[in-house]
């Protein structure tokens, strides 16, 4: 029997899905101010802090954990734990759980147009998705202002804007945040907004997962900012014990607000793991899946599987502070050891967690503006997977110089040149693609150029890490804090920023002005070279990180960096001003598929439905058939045939894309 | 406010219900298996540090005077998790064989099992014979026993609501037969949810099983 007669018996639901024995109305559907919202997670929040550091001086009062620091390391924790504990409780995160223990499973939300639904709890994955945008781009912003403080302290080897103490909790509290904000930076927004959709997904696996993984982040972004009035930390990002055991009221920031973070990262892997796992359209065979979402499904499984670690550690380390226990205490049959070697464990998958998605998004972008299809994509896809598995075995080359047995050097040597095997291969699909193409330099294709270009000097300086003796000279200096740049803000930054300009029009149904994303490129392109550049050339005159002062000799480069750095930030002020204008302030509409993107998310209605398709399509080829005279259609949307009988279905058996879906 | 609540124009075929339904069933299946997979690399760290510390054995401080937590509760803890999990795969062994109420039975005893393991745990904090960062042991000791509260409560938490769905859904799908044993949509969904919870007891066992002999038995 074909698809289309099978449709002539359709039913019709009053509700969204099948109704629901038992359901509850969630408060967060219910519309108006008493219900639960943003405001309400704030008042949760500070409640929730008050109680916990309230019940922690009860419990420990005048504890002070590092002597003379006035602060007690317990109310410190029991305040951010409950704290985030009422975050969620004010958004309605525990609404869910609560009822599920006395057997109701909740009603189908409520469809709603209005913006409020932006300020709540909500199974909808693409309210979630633009959540996250703002969430990101909030994050972003932040950590960016603490580096601009950054420069401005290094403009002079001698004369100080703040005093050390300062200038370690700045540099420490950017790369905290910078860090948090990347493991999410593309899975958050893109990858919940877009995976459901390239999939031809109608909702995601756990949608109320995915809504907690938001608010947890979210809650992981205050947490961290409470370092600075606590006192800020002095131990960078990587948290290295025995400093993180030393540092009083910031650490607790640290390891708290990583520990959050780290929440969010395994409920946003899983739900988008399991999702793109079973919730495929028919036809949509494992060779059809969109490159962007070969590149979410890898980082889902470094996510789900190299987070929990991180988790550990914090745990590990949090408890060291308040329960005294002595994990990284070497005088107390501890090992600081131990945090290095849990927090690389994590840390390595975790740089691939942020570089996967943004070499997924190029892929996106590059056939859309080359009219090619996508260059060896199978290789592509199986470098992903290669990467990922790679990835856990080559954390040890971050401890190249803290005393590991030097039989081991040569061993994560090898592994670590290994993964630039399948990294290479990635890189080269994306030549592959561009070989001889005609390039149609819209300005998100002009952000995916720029990661090629960003990504061969970060990848090639890695290599040169990777290599021991390199290593030991470079090492902790600047050369290392510039390949990282490269890689991070190089490739995944401009990916993100690429895959905005790309999908907003789709996302949000308003185009971004053209002109300013221009100046937005070239601003940042330019000045993101010229402020990283020269410091690979610093860290090989012998500048170390994290210290405010430096020979007199290196000032003319540092200030070219730290001039330059300023020009970076302000190309952000462009892109902040073009998003306000275009989104909110004149919003001028967009074409529903203004780039002529054969991809499925762009195939379906415009502003997309709640349920995403009206009709589950039908998959019937990959989206890169690019130039290809008489390729069929992507998929087979259905809408169609509400009235006409048979389309293009019509030859399109069940027996064949049953077959496809049980898989 | 004119929040809105329009009803969104869905409709499905019953082909589509058929997709949906095997989406959430295989939905279940993965995510108690990456569930138990996040775990896994959760509690590997624990084992890590233990064999690390104890390895490196740094001041000798490793474990002066072999101290141990205390046996006698970590031993019943053990017992307890070991009976609850044997009785949630049993009852779900009994289920399939027709038997709705041995499985009703056995999950409600499990529940109560986990609890009593759960208020174990927790008083067995209270009655350490060392302080927490007198050794590498003692140190290791309380991150498991929070990681162990942590796996406990989960485990405890999802059978609870698998039995108290049961109990409400005896009422609405009587005419499908029991939930446990209907062909319905939800009845499936409810068995997928059920096995995926069996199977999350299991590993409490074997995780259960070998921090046991790491912290009692070497
Ligand atoms: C071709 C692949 C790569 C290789 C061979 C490589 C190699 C290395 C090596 C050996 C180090 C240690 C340097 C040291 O501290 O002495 C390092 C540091 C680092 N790499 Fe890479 N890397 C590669 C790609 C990436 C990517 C894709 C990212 C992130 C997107 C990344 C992020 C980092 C970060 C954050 C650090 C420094 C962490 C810190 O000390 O704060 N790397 N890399
Ligand atoms: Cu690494």
């Amino acid at each position: 029997m074909t698809i289309s007669a099978e449709r002539e018996s359709e039913v019709a639901y009053p509700d969204p899905t099948p109704p629901h024995a038992g359901g509850i109305q969630g408060w967060t559907s219910r519309p108006g101010w008493l219900s639960q919202h943003l405001g309400t997670a704030i008042v949760g929040a500070v409640a929730g802090y008050l109680i916990g550091h309230w019940l922690g001086n009860v419990i420990a009062s005048g504890y002070n954990y590092v002597a003379n620091s006035g602060v007690n390391a317990i109310a410190n924790t029991g305040g951010l734990l409950l704290g985030a504990l009422g975050w969620l409780i004010g958004i309605g995160a525990l609404n869910y759980p609560l009822a599920k223990m006395v057997g109701m499973e909740p009603a189908p939300e409520q469809e709603t147009t209005s913006w409020t639904r932006y300020f709540r709890y909500t199974a909808d994955h693409k309210v979630v998705g633009l959540q996250y945008v703002i969430g990101v781009l909030l994050f972003l912003f932040t950590g960016g202002l603490l580096a601009m403080a950054i420069r401005t302290e290094l403009l002079s080897p001698t004369s100080h804007v703040f005093g050390p103490g300062t200038y370690i909790s700045i540099v420490s509290e950017h790369g905290t945040m910078m860090m948090m904000m990347a493991t999410s930076a593309v899975v958050g927004p893109l990858g919940n907004w877009l995976v459901p959709i390239m999939i031809g997904a109608r909702r995601t696996a756990f949608p109320r997962i995915e809504a907690f993984s938001f608010w947890i982040f979210s809650a992981g972004y205050l947490v961290i900012l409470t370092a600075l009035p606590y006192g800020g930390f002095p131990t960078g990002w990587t948290g290295y014990a025995p400093l993180q055991t030393q540092a009083s009221g910031g650490m607790m920031s640290y390891l708290v607000g990583f520990a959050l973070i780290g929440s969010g990262m395994m409920a946003a892997g899983f739900n988008l793991a399991v999702t793109i796992v079973n919730y495929r359209a028919p036809g949509m065979t494992w060779s059809r899946v969109p490159i962007f979402v070969w590149s979410i499904l890898a980082t889902c499984a470094l996510l789900t599987l190299a987070t929990p670690t991180l988790v550990a550690a914090g745990l590990f380390g949090i408890l060291d502070h308040t329960a005294q226990t002595a994990f990284y205490v070497n005088e107390h049959g501890g090992s600081s050891y131990l945090w290095e070697n849990l927090f690389w464990f994590f840390g390595h998958p975790e740089v691939y967690i942020m570089a996967l998605p943004g070499f997924g998004i190029v892929g996106e972008i590059l056939p859309v503006f080359t009219r090619k299809p996508l260059f060896a994509y199978k290789v592509a896809a199986a470098g992903m997977v290669g990467v990922a598995l790679l990835s856990f075995f080559v954390w040890q080359h971050h401890l190249f110089q803290s005393g590991i047995n030097p039989d081991m050097r040569p061993l994560f040597m090898l592994t670590t040149e290994l993964i630039s095997i399948p990294t290479g291969f990635i890189f080269l699909v994306g030549m592959g693609t561009l070989y001889k193409a005609k390039i149609r330099f819209e300005v998100p294709m002009l952000f995916a150029l720029a990661l090629f270009f960003n990504f061969l000097i970060g990848g090639v300086t890695g290599v040169f890490l990777s290599d021991v003796p390199v290593n030991v000279t470079v090492h902790g200096g600047f050369f290392v804090l510039s390949h990282f740049h490269y890689t991070i803000m190089g490739g995944l930054i401009f990916a993100l920023f690429g895959g905005l300009y790309f999908w907003l029009p789709k996302m949000t149904g308003k185009t971004m002005n053209k002109k300013l994303g221009q100046i937005h490129f070239w601003m940042m392109f330019i000045f993101f070279n010229l402020t990283f550049f020269p410091m690979f050339i610093i860290g090989l005159l012998g500048q170390p990180r994290r210290v405010f002062e430096y020979q007199q000799n290196l000032q003319a480069l540092n200030d070219f960096s730290s001039v330059s750095a300023f020009i970076l930030g302000s190309s952000f002020l462009v892109f902040i001003a073009n998003f306000a204008w275009s989104i909110f302030i004149k919003p001028t509409p967009a074409p529903p598929n203004p780039w002529n993107s054969l991809g499925l998310e762009w195939q379906t209605a415009s502003p997309v439905p709640y349920y995403n398709f009206e009709r589950i399509p039908v998959v019937l080829t990959d989206p890169y058939r690019y130039g290809e005279e008489g390729a069929p259609p992507v998929a087979d949307l259905g809408e169609e045939l509400v009235g006409a009988g048979a389309g293009p279905r019509a030859g399109t058996s069940t027996g064949e894309t049953s077959a496809t879906s049980a898989e | 406010m004119t929040d809105t609540t329009t009803t969104p124009a869905y409709s499905e075929t019953p082909e589509e219900r058929e997709f949906e339904l095997r989406a959430s069933i295989g939905s279940y299946w993965t995510g108690g298996r990456l569930f138990i997979g996040m775990f896994t690399f959760l509690l590997a760290s624990e084992a890590f540090a233990y064999f690390y510390l104890r390895s490196s054995n740094s001041g000798q401080l490793w474990r002066p005077r072999n101290v141990t937590a205390p046996t006698g509760i970590g031993w019943s803890i053990y017992a307890v998790v070991l009976v609850s999990s044997v009785l949630v795969i049993y009852g779900q062994w009994r289920m399939r064989r027709g038997s709705v109420i041995d499985w009703e039975v056995a999950g409600w005893t499990a529940v109560l099992g986990g609890l009593v393991a759960l208020g174990l745990q927790i008083w067995q904090l209270t009655q350490l014979p060392f302080y927490p960062g007198s050794s590498g042991y003692a140190s290791c000791f309380i991150g498991w026993a929070v990681m162990n509260i942590m796996m406990l409560f989960g485990a405890t938490f999802w059978i609870e609501t698998v039995l108290a769905r049961s109990l409400r859904l005896r009422k609405v799908a009587a005419d499908d037969g029991p939930v446990q044993l209907g062909g319905s949509p939800q009845a499936q969904i409810f068995r997928a949810n059920v096995s995926a919870c069996t199977y999350f007891w299991g590993f409490v066992a074997v995780a259960s099983t070998l921090f046991w002999v790491m912290f009692y038995l070497i």
